[in-house]
């Protein structure tokens, strides 16, 4: 195997050719047929499956049916051999469906007029194809429980329909393992461990578990009672915080944000953000942002662009007017503001030496702004003396 | 040198149990214990103390389940010159009846009596005027006894569980070293598989198919779990085989790791029953002392060690997959197999996971030959079956009959019949997966297929008799209440499905049910069991569905009558 990169060695794997719906696959041996069907435009509906995660296979939607077995099996979970020959939809596999779906609606609220997540909720969404109204069974709702115990997401468990993605989520790719399936019977839920608020978990706030949930039952808190999915523009755009790049999608409404997801086709990231490309963007409509460059009372009155003379403000708690960012600083365009720094970094280069300067790149800087920036250091002004934050 | 010590060890114990005139068994298990076994053991070692006998005269020896549950505590006196007899309900007083009976009382000077003793001393020599001894005196040959085959439960209420030495004097551990010294493991397998050994824990998969498969596995690690957390209501075959001969079990795993090429163990115990776990330690220990674990297993180049987990009492833990995520220290729940424990088990690694029963099987089986096993029982269904008799019978306690025996068999000859007026109703195996079996079907022959034919299945052992004064529907209720409870919540089938069956249930039963109900309950049912993900949702409607196919009429009586349109 030596020499032979890991994308070779998955291409090594044998293929096999399997009959989907009467459409001939090529698939690597071991994938699964949900997988590989979803890969090829061939929808099956599912729930708790999710491409990122390891195959649960508890919502039992995604069964189908496969030549020469008399029951119906789960897709998520059948490996592709070959000659294999699925048939995904049909009158039995509808029925079957429809009856799991009917479970389902009588364990979840029908407040679809009032929910935020109508529009995106995967649940409403086969409840529509399979002609799903309402349950034929009692209405039994398992768990009311509602908990916003933290300031970024919002649990609450009746939408929940128990698919496990979030824990999943959590377990297995953040590594954090803060939540898990709690009671048993018609009581599961999902749980920290005995049920203590999620901030004193080891949950680390990253919200993926938002991110993969089907329904209502995760919610972020800032979108609560902001408006409908469709009523709401995405905008994709990179997190700008560190230098890997993340894919995200800002949720709009009009110009306010409401939250924000990875999407799902991010090169880097697939989908999954951090706690701070997740729920960092509050300063975006700030009113303490900072829009403009800003420079020094005391230099712009030397520098003549204010005829006020600068005096230290009075910082007392006791004082009646605590002082603001104005009575530091005043606002100048780009231009003036770059040829001050020029002209004061030439100065002290020439007038003392270049080891007195020292440069301190950012983390959230990308590595070719940080190559540049060590090169204007090293070549432009003459020094090794340069750093970067990530190091402090 | 084992060996030679191991021999030296039951050759020692041999001896020193055939020095006794007699030997005096006191039942400590389970139900004995509970109906004041542990009273009825001291009152006979005080009065056995008392008697001041001769050396060697009379031993007590606790001992294990007899099978006659339901009279418990009970007493065998094995005597060298007189009959074996069996007292039922043996209480103090009646425990100083046995022993003024049997054991001649030594005569000595009072002045060598301790004070305390004489009064003891007194109350034997008017006991044995006292004549209740009589009509607590168990007939062996009632059918009971006779129409029962003891295989498994051969040395069970025969031997001390908690002394290896006993074990071995048993012929214990002989089967693990003919194996050891004998056959390949590939020869073990074969075995088995000859004998026809199927899974005792209820799916009846053949056992020597499963040791095959993960022999052929290619691991360095590979793992032998045994299943005791038995967890149907009113069932206890493999509680009373771990506390009552452990030894057996263990030789049974070690005969399997070495068949399937393990080197570790697991005993998954559930947490309710706190004297298998601590026998099972015990023999796990005595094991090790002795060499029979560990490094080098009888001084062969084989080795294998074990382990006990506690299991918090999930019913579902039964289930092989949720049982390996507990004792990996996961939450108790199942995944979809393939692939199978035999290819991905325990952490990764293959893996086999077999009941309690099924590994107390294997070492008769190798002492007798499979030829010998193979001719008990059905065409496909070999060997006996333990079952917990339990419900409105006369007798009630722990049996094993040879696969194949019918019903009425069990109901009207080992059981007795229903006591009082009430009249037989049904039988109901394989708790609450199983179904009912209605007085029609009674000469059902009891093996794998048949019950399955019937709606129920073989189960683990359960075996409940319910009488006319029971209703079906309530019956049914019981059980789905139970898997209502132990859902583990993972698919929906099983966690709403069941939730939605008692829901219709409870409207039935309180008369407010409609025509249509009876329907989609049926329905329901069958959606349940054909889309939940492993056996407890795919079973669980199995007590309603056999209810629903056999006592229809009852439920229909529930319904009222509809007014005309």
């Amino acid at each position: 195997m030596s020499g032979v990169s890991f994308n070779e060695a998955i291409l090594e794997l044998p293929m096999v050719t399997l009959t989907i719906d009467g459409k001939k696959i090529e698939a690597p041996a071991n994938t699964h047929v949900l997988q590989v069907a979803l890969k090829n435009g061939i929808e099956i509906p599912h729930l708790c499956y999710h491409p990122e995660l390891s195959v649960s296979g508890g919502c039992r939607l995604c069964i189908v049916e496969v030549e020469g077995y008399s029951q119906p099996v789960p897709s998520c979970g059948l490996a592709c051999t070959d000659g294999l020959v699925i048939t995904t939809q049909g009158e039995r596999l509808y029925e079957l469906r429809k009856n799991v779906l009917d479970l389902f609606i009588s364990d979840h609220p029908l407040d679809c007029v009032i929910c935020e997540k109508a529009g995106a909720c995967l649940l409403q969404e086969y409840a529509y194809e399979y002609g799903i109204k309402e349950t034929t069974y009692t209405p039994t709702i398992s768990s009311t429980l509602y908990q916003d115990d933290n300031p970024f997401f919002i649990r609450d468990h009746q939408y929940c329909i128990l698919c496990g993605r979030c824990v999943r989520m959590c377990d297995e790719i953040v590594g954090v393992h803060a939540i898990d399936f709690a009671k048993r019977g018609f009581e599961t839920n999902i749980a920290t461990p005995y049920d203590g608020p999620m901030i004193e978990s080891t949950c680390v706030f990253c919200g993926n578990c938002v991110q993969v949930c089907p329904t209502a039952a995760l919610m972020p808190v800032s979108r609560k009672d902001k408006g409908r999915e469709w009523e709401l523009d995405h905008k994709t755009t990179i997190c700008g915080y560190c230098g890997v790049g993340c894919q995200l999608e800002y949720a709009l409404k009009g110009d306010e944000i409401l939250y924000a997801q990875a999407s799902p086709d991010g090169p880097v990231n697939g989908e999954l953000l951090c706690t701070k490309g997740r729920y960092g963007w509050d300063f975006v409509l700030s009113p303490e942002r900072l829009t403009r460059p800003l420079i020094r009372r005391d230099l712009a009155y030397e520098l003549g662009l204010t005829s006020e003379p600068w005096e230290q403000p009075d910082t007392s708690p006791l004082a009646d007017r605590q002082p603001k960012i104005e009575d530091y600083f005043i606002p100048v365009d780009w231009e003036m503001a770059l040829d001050l720094v020029a002209s004061r970094l030439a100065a002290t280069v020439n007038e003392h030496d270049p080891d007195s300067v020292v440069g301190l790149a950012s983390a959230r800087c990308t590595n070719e702004e940080n190559y540049l920036f060590q090169k204007f250091i090293r070549a432009g002004i003459g020094t090794n003396n340069v750093d970067h934050c990530a190091r402090l | 040198m084992t060996l030679e010590k191991l021999e030296r060890m039951a050759q020692r114990e041999r001896q020193r149990q055939e020095k006794f005139e007699r030997r005096i068994f006191c039942c400590i298990s389970t139900a004995c214990l509970s109906a004041g076994a542990g009273q009825t053991i001291n009152a006979l070692q005080e009065a056995v103390d008392a008697c001041h006998c001769k050396e060697n005269d009379v031993e007590v020896v606790q001992t294990g389940c007899m099978g006659l549950c339901s009279r418990g505590p009970l007493v065998r006196v094995e005597d060298k010159s007189a009959e074996t007899l069996i007292y039922a309900d043996v209480d103090v007083d009646l425990s100083q009846q046995i022993i003024s009976k049997h054991v001649p009382m030594r005569k000595l000077t009072d002045e060598s009596i301790p004070e305390e003793m004489q009064e003891l001393r007194e109350n034997l020599k008017k006991a044995r005027r006292r004549k209740r001894l009589e009509k607590h005196i168990l007939g062996m040959d009632s059918p009971f006894f006779a129409k029962q085959e003891k295989i498994v439960l051969r040395n069970v209420g025969h031997l001390d569980p908690e002394k290896i030495e006993d074990y071995l004097a048993h012929g214990g551990y002989s089967a693990l070293r003919h194996v050891l010294q004998n056959m390949t493991a590939e020869e073990v397998c074969d075995e088995i598989l000859r004998s026809g050994l199927r899974g005792r824990g209820g799916g009846g998969y053949p056992t020597g198919l499963k040791w095959k498969s993960m022999h052929q596995e290619e691991s360095e690690t590979k793992f032998v779990v045994v299943n005791g957390d038995e967890g149907d209501p009113g069932a206890y075959m493999d509680r009373t085989m771990m506390e009552d001969n452990p030894h057996q079990v263990l030789e049974g795993m070690i005969i399997a790791a070495y068949a399937v090429g393990a080197s570790y163990g697991y005993f998954y115990i559930r947490g309710e029953y706190p004297i298998a776990v601590d026998r099972i330690r015990r023999a796990i220990r005595t094991a090790h002392r002795n060499g029979i674990l560990g490094k080098n297993v009888l001084g062969t180049d084989f080795n294998f060690d074990a382990a006990v987990r506690i299991g918090a009492g999930a019913f579902v833990c039964g289930e092989e997959t949720a049982l390996i995520h507990s004792v990996e220290g996961k939450r108790g729940m199942p995944r979809m197999r393939p692939p199978y424990p035999s290819t991905s088990g325990l952490w990764g690694k293959p893996t086999i996971v077999n009941n309690v029963e099924t590994m107390a099987n294997v070492p008769p089986i190798i002492n007798r030959g499979a030829d010998w096993y193979a001719n008990i029982g059905t065409e496909q269904s070999k060997g006996t079956k333990v079952f917990a008799l339990a419900g409105q019978l006369t007798n009630t306690g722990l049996i094993e009959v040879p696969m194949g025996i019918s019903l009425r068999e069990i109901v009207y000859d080992i059981g007795d019949d229903v006591p009082g007026d009430a009249e037989f109703k049904a039988a109901q195996t394989g708790g609450p997966s199983g179904g009912c079996i209605p007085h029609e079907h009674l000469d059902t022959p009891v093996d794998y297929e048949n019950l399955s034919k019937l709606g129920s299945i073989m189960g683990s052992g359960g075996l409940v008799i319910i009488d006319s004064t029971t209703s079906m529907p309530e019956f049914a209720r019981f059980f789905m209440d139970f898997c209502v409870d132990e859902s583990c919540g993972k698919c929906v089938p099983c966690r709403v499905g069941t939730i939605q069956i008692r829901i219709l249930l409870d409207k039935i039963i309180a008369g407010s049910g409609e025509p249509e109900d009876l329907n989609k309950l049926e329905d329901l049912c069958h959606i349940v069991k054909d889309t939940s993900l492993c056996g407890l949702g795919q079973s669980a409607p199995n007590p309603v569905l056999s209810t629903l196919k056999f006592f229809l009429d009852e439920y229909i009586a529930l319904i009222p009558a509809q007014e005309p349109a």
